[in-house]
């Protein structure tokens, strides 16, 4: 995992050598060649810095975070937060009355609308007292871990801009997904996965597809890798049929004996033995990526506490459970899509509300719950950061004549975070009356991004990236706080 | 030490540029190469254009040279390195003294670097990239056999002056390879290999370099290097990524000017106003396909921002690609580092605002199609849409009557892909009679003209600029950059860095199809005085002969970029590439032809040491395979390697997992024939939202910006896909097959498989490895032995030998 580039990279010396890493564990390449004295032969540059470097080998932050990794759990679609954690007791008995109400949806801006009253009740939950629907009985047990963000903005109301936003903070595409900007600035902790994994929905991938998780102007060794619940978990991680793995093995040897000779008269290019390197780093995933894709070790009472007993539940509990294993691998930022390709099959609930977010809730409620209970019981709650949400949210007004389904609404929608250093119990911001839009506090979507790369142990408005003549941000040009209050 | 490297090295390698800048042969100390870009960096955020710490404003001459700073000391004193307090306080050790106060001090060369510019009158001359090039002849040197071109002179005095000597010649067997993958992007056969080893005509290298760049080869392997530049991509990202139809005959159109070694003036005016030229010819108004490139929202959120969005992908591409300057920060102020103000910015996107956007939602051609079919054909089309275009409306009144009264859920339906279907379904259900009497005349006559345009032959399109606003609108410097905040006024013109003549514009006659302002801003960028033009254009094509610019920074010759490491020979190849008439391939023959291409590419411990990042070109440079090469090397060792070269684009074969990313698996993408498949992968469908694995694995760039550099990443998903990917594995049976075809014997095969791949006979014990391979994955692993050849083939495929060049 080498890259080399002749550009520029306007950084300074501290944030170099914090991009050179911890050192030269990745690829095993300490192993394979300090032995026959490999690097005490190689010229080495006049700060001290060895020429050698994995990028995806682990780094330090800019200080010690709290989080060790993210789990972002993406409600494709855009749920409804008034109907599910932003309570909206004057909606109530509302329902198709039409009132003047600014929005701005797939459907274009409108000035007024027929109410569609939240579909399900809210309760209180906890000590902490939190307001959740019917939607989310067993999430709602978990409120006093939780940090809900009441008063979320994005720059779109459009899927293929919002989707861009919420995962690479800008609307256009082209640039690194945060997932890829944690991989760069920490590389992983375990180099036989890849830092940043993306697990999809099975009816398919959200909109823009792998646009969602690219690596944009950054190398490719930053992008989100792809992988699957059932079967092979990596693209070409199998070995073809027919080869088992010690002919392959067999195989490896002689490629490596063709390729030593080659490297005998050419020692000084260091980019051939990490080549090599990355062969046997290649070899070695394929014994461990299976190991923590099967769940066969877990006992049936966690499998349970996913929902992996209920047909509904089993294929996100099985996501949820694969991404605790992920994370305890050493894995940095796992992007779990709940809802996949267009329309119902994620939470774009245009025509039936109820339809949809009940069968949506549904089969994430117990799941997620069950995620956030398991990753405390095992002590790994405190340095997993966990998000929730989706690009956006919707709109308290009907989008038809008939029927309760709401447009999209960037104005104001809810997220939440748990874990990771995140204060539970806690909400920030809040949208008016009707949840049209964020009135107290209104936190834009980099205000997120900014907070997990806090957590994670940056500061959001240092961690850049030299391209275009620019010191680009995750954040931003403009200087973005994160949200204190819930750290 | 490496060759090439990390990111990190290559800040190794940005600072030891800075450390050689420091002490060139010439020994002049050059303010804007040696001295500004570390300030820069290092001291600009708190004593730069923003913040005036102390009253110290580092990139203001005022400030630093004749200030009094807020201590009533002077930050430098020309020539008095004791008074000069920023030299004080730069190498202090005292930690309360130390500036820059955050992060490691600066390192000694640094300190240096601005000490010695003190010493010396601390002189405060424009940024090297931004004067006039003064072009001097190629120096004298005392070897003088080494001379082949005087590129080497150039090469050879800075060798000499830092005592390293250049490596020796590389064999003809290195040589033939390294031309073919630098000009053809393919390998060599063995029977030209063979042919060049024995051939005794002393010019046979010459006359090599000559045939690689007549072949039409040569046009798709460089036409690559300039389609990353300009974001070539054939859809358009976001929601839909819909296909950018015919954006194919601009990669056709790059790869023939190439062949034809087009010049460059030309090819540059082309690109940028090749719809406004008197003469304009089919091909030049293809060439405007070069502003339809770019990525483009069909729904956006904030249509105004989404215009400006679109005119900054014109000016940064146009500013990084042709004149090496980022220009993307004075959107929002003034550029901080480079003497670009903001209305510098504003300026040139008004050469650009008549363009239309690319298209709008309901009518994705008129704006970026033009018709460049024979005149009589475009004539039949014109009437028989006007006559379609006349019935659109009236029977839009009757459908939405009906759609007013369907369920919401059908209501949304309409307003989708699945309306059609819809209204042929049910709108009959929901008319009045009168309604649906019209309606269903009105269907019968649309049917009838649609059935005459179906009869018609062919249209050619060509995606451009085909259409342009009727004025050139007011534009206006956006305060912050929002579009929503205009501030003063600007007229269109050039960047005042450049101290060039205010442009001039042709009278906009009414009706014509656009103002000549884009033709006028071509002609001053293709001219041989431009300071930019020639020198980032020289620089790139050395940079695809030996894997790095002098300029290492091609898209940034401004103060964030990295200086060149041959100031002098830029600008003489410059010189040479205006005068010999704007032609590349003068210039690749200059270039290839000199003893500093043909170079080895061994190490040797004293340069190591002294040059560890090749600076001075002592030695030629490995590189990998691109990813185009890789894949159209495999094919081509097997034989099967399709040569066909131009139109539509091809669809590689993808995987049901790959495919299961998009959000409607397999939507945007088809099966092509297998020799189809087997085609250059120039020529393989560029879709944004679905990148090829094997090609973007091995670094393919991202198309939604101007990519200046690839980048070389080693990763062991490429390991993956090299091998346990279908392709790899179905290509190294027929490589098997092959073999199997012209050798009887398993040694036989060996010898041949290595040839072909490696380009080099076999030796003994490359022969002896293969059987061995062969024999145990027979004797130990129940393989069969055409299976055990494949497997070997796939080896052969994987080996170091095959992915890089010495």
């Amino acid at each position: 995992m080498v890259t080399s580039r002749n550009n520029f990279c306007g950084r300074t010396r501290r944030e170099f050598l914090w991009q050179a890493g911890a050192g030269f564990t990745g690829l095993g390449l300490t192993s394979l060649l300090e032995g026959d004295g490999f690097f005490s032969k190689q010229a080495v540059a006049a700060d001290g810095v060895t020429p050698y470097v994995n990028p995806l080998a682990p780094k330090k932050g800019h200080f010690d975070g709290k989080a060790k990794a993210v789990i972002f759990l993406f409600m494709y679609g855009g749920p409804s937060h008034m109907d599910t954690f932003d309570y909206k007791p004057a909606m109530v008995g509302m329902d198709g009355k039409t009132i003047a109400v600014k929005t701005h949806g797939r459907g274009g801006h409108k000035n007024e609308g027929r109410i569609v009253e939240p579909r399900w009740k809210f309760k209180q939950y906890g000590e902490s007292g939190k307001w959740v629907s019917d939607l989310f009985p067993n999430l709602a047990t978990c409120v006093d871990d939780i940090a809900f963000l009441h008063s979320m903005t994005a720059d779109s109301p459009i899927h293929g801009s919002a989707m861009l936003m919420m995962n690479s903070g800008k609307i256009l595409s082209g640039s690194p997904a945060i997932g890829s900007w944690v991989n760069y600035g920490l590389g992983t902790e375990n180099e036989n996965l890849p830092g940043f994994v993306v697990m999809l929905d099975p009816t398919g991938g959200p909109i823009s597809g792998p646009k969602n998780w690219s690596s944009g102007y950054m190398p490719a060794t930053y992008a989100g890798t792809v992988m699957r619940s059932q079967g092979s978990p990596i693209l070409d991680l199998e070995r073809p049929a027919s080869l088992s793995q010690d002919a392959q093995r067999t195989l490896l040897d002689s490629l490596a004996a063709y390729n030593q000779v080659h490297l005998a008269d050419r020692a000084d290019n260091s980019e051939l033995a990490a080549r090599i390197a990355s062969y046997e780093l290649a070899y070695k995933m394929q014994q461990h990526a299976p190991e923590a894709v099967d769940i066969s070790g877990e006992t049936q009472e966690t499998q349970n506490l996913y929902g992996l007993d209920d047909l509904k539940t089993a294929e996100f509990g099985k996501r949820c459970l694969l991404a605790r294993r992920l994370v305890e691998r050493g894995v940095r930022f796992v992007q779990l899509y709940a809802g996949g390709a267009h329309n119902d099959d994620n939470w774009d609930a245009h025509g039936d509300l109820e339809k949809n977010h009940n069968y949506h809730a549904g089969r994430t409620d117990k799941p997620i719950a069950g995620l956030l209970k398991d990753l405390k019981q095992r002590g790994l709650l405190d340095s997993t950061l966990i998000v929730w949400g989706g690009e956006f949210g919707r709109q308290p007004t009907a989008e038809y004549a008939v029927g309760s389904g709401r447009d999209h609404n960037a104005y104001g929608f809810t997220m939440w975070a748990a874990g990771g250093g995140i204060k539970g119990g806690m909400s920030v911001g809040a949208t008016d009356e009707l949840g049209a839009a964020a009135v107290e506090d209104p936190m834009h979507v980099k205000r997120l991004h900014a907070t997990i790369l806090k957590q994670l142990g940056f500061d959001p408005n240092r961690l850049s990236y030299f391209y275009n003549g620019l010191d680009q941000k995750l954040v931003g040009v403009e200087h973005t706080e994160p949200i204190e209050q819930i750290v | 030490m490496m060759r090439r490297s990390s990111t990190l090295v290559t800040a190794i390698l940005c600072l030891s540029t800075v450390a050689f800048g420091a002490e060139p042969a010439d020994s002049k100390v050059d303010f804007g190469r040696d001295v500004k870009p570390i300030l820069a960096r290092r001291c600009f955020s708190c004593h730069g254009p923003d913040e005036a710490e102390s009253g110290l404003n580092l990139a203001d001459k005022h400030s630093v040279l004749s200030a009094e700073l807020d201590s009533g000391l002077r930050a430098v004193v020309p020539g008095d390195l004791e008074q000069s307090e920023l030299l004080r306080r730069i190498a202090s050790t005292d930690e309360y003294e130390r500036m820059p106060p955050e992060g490691e001090p600066l390192k000694p060369e640094e300190v240096a670097a601005i000490t010695n510019w003190v010493e010396k009158g601390a002189e405060w001359d424009a940024h090297w990239a931004f004067r006039q090039p003064e072009v001097v002849e190629p120096p004298a040197v005392e070897n003088e056999s080494w001379i082949r071109t005087p590129i080497d002179r150039f090469i050879l005095s800075r060798l000499a002056s830092a005592g390293l000597t250049p490596a020796a010649s590389a064999d003809r067997r290195t040589l033939i390879r390294r031309a073919s993958y630098d000009l053809t992007g393919l390998p060599p056969t063995p029977e030209d290999v063979e042919a060049f080893l024995v051939d005794p005509d002393p010019r046979a290298y010459e006359r090599l370099v000559d045939r690689l760049l007549d072949s039409p080869q040569y046009g798709e392997k460089w036409a690559r290097h300039w389609l990353d530049i300009v974001r070539y991509a054939e859809t358009n990202s976001f929601e839909r990524d819909g296909a950018k139809p015919n954006s194919w005959r601009y990669r056709d159109y790059v790869i023939k000017s190439f062949n034809d070694d087009k010049p460059y003036d030309q090819f540059v005016i082309e690109q940028l106003a090749g719809d406004e030229l008197p003469e304009k010819t089919d091909e030049s108004i293809i060439a405007t396909g070069y502003y339809r490139l770019g990525i483009w929202d069909d729904e956006p959120a904030d249509p105004l921002q989404a215009r400006f969005d679109e005119l900054d992908d014109i000016v940064s591409t146009t500013g990084q690609a042709f004149l090496g300057l980022t220009t993307g920060c004075a959107r929002c102020h003034d550029h901080k580092i480079d003497p670009i103000p903001q209305a510098d910015y504003y300026g040139l996107v008004a050469f650009f605002h008549e363009i239309t956007p690319y298209a709008t939602r309901s009518d994705q051609q008129t704006n970026n199609q033009t018709d460049i079919s024979p005149p009589a054909v475009q004539k039949q089309y014109a009437e028989l849409e006007t006559a379609i275009a006349a019935l659109k409306g009236p029977m839009e009144e009757i459908e939405q009557r009906g759609i007013a009264k369907m369920s919401a859920p059908d209501q949304r339906r309409s307003e989708g892909p699945e309306r059609q279907k819809l209204l042929e379904r049910k709108l009959g259900g929901y008319l009045e009679n009168a309604d649906l009497e019209r309606y269903t005349a009105l269907s019968a006559e649309r049917r009838r003209f649609q059935a005459q345009l179906k009869a018609l032959p062919d249209r050619t399109l060509a995606m451009s600029v085909a259409k342009c606003l009727p004025e050139p609108p007011e534009t206006f410097v956006m305060l912050r950059g929002s579009p929503h905040a205009p501030g003063d006024k600007v007229e269109p013109h050039f960047p005042v860095l450049f101290e060039a003549k205010a442009p001039e514009f042709p009278s906009d006659e009414s009706g014509s199809h656009s103002s000549g302002r884009r033709l006028t801003l071509a002609k001053w960028i293709a001219s041989p005085g431009n300071r930019l033009t020639s020198r980032v254009m020289a620089n790139r094509i050395w940079q695809g002969h030996f894997g790095r610019g002098i300029v290492r920074s091609p898209n940034n010759f401004g103060q964030l970029g990295i200086p060149p490491t041959h100031p002098e020979l830029l600008n003489w190849l410059a010189k040479t590439f205006v005068d010999g008439g704007w032609r590349m391939k003068p210039l690749h023959r200059l270039i290839m032809l000199s003893s500093t291409y043909r170079m080895s590419s061994e190490g040797n411990e004293a340069a190591l040491a002294k040059d560890p990042q090749n600076d001075l070109f002592w030695r030629f440079d490995m590189r990998r395979l691109t990813a185009e090469e890789v894949r159209d090397s495999v094919l081509a060792v097997n034989g099967r390697l399709n040569r066909e070269m131009f139109g539509p684009w091809i669809y590689p074969k993808l995987s049901q997992e790959v495919l299961a990313g998009q959000s409607r698996p397999g939507e945007g993408w088809s099966d092509s024939s297998e020799s189809e498949r087997n085609r250059r992968s120039i020529y393989a469908h560029v879709k944004r939202s679905l990148p090829v694995p094997i090609l973007s694995v091995f670094d393919f760039p991202d198309s939604d910006g101007s990519c200046e550099a690839r980048f070389t990443t080693t990763q062991p998903a490429q390991a993956l896909t090299m091998l346990n990917g279908d392709l790899l594995n179905e290509e190294a049976k027929l490589f098997a097959d092959r073999l199997r075809n012209e050798s009887n014997s398993a040694e036989g095969r060996v010898r041949r498989a290595i040839e072909l791949a490696l380009c080099r006979p076999a030796e003994e014990t490359d022969v002896e490895r293969g059987l061995d391979l062969i024999g145990t994955l027979t004797a130990s692993h129940g393989i069969d032995e055409d299976r055990a050849l494949d497997l070997y083939c796939l080896v052969v495929l994987n080996t170091n030998e095959f992915a890089y060049l010495d």
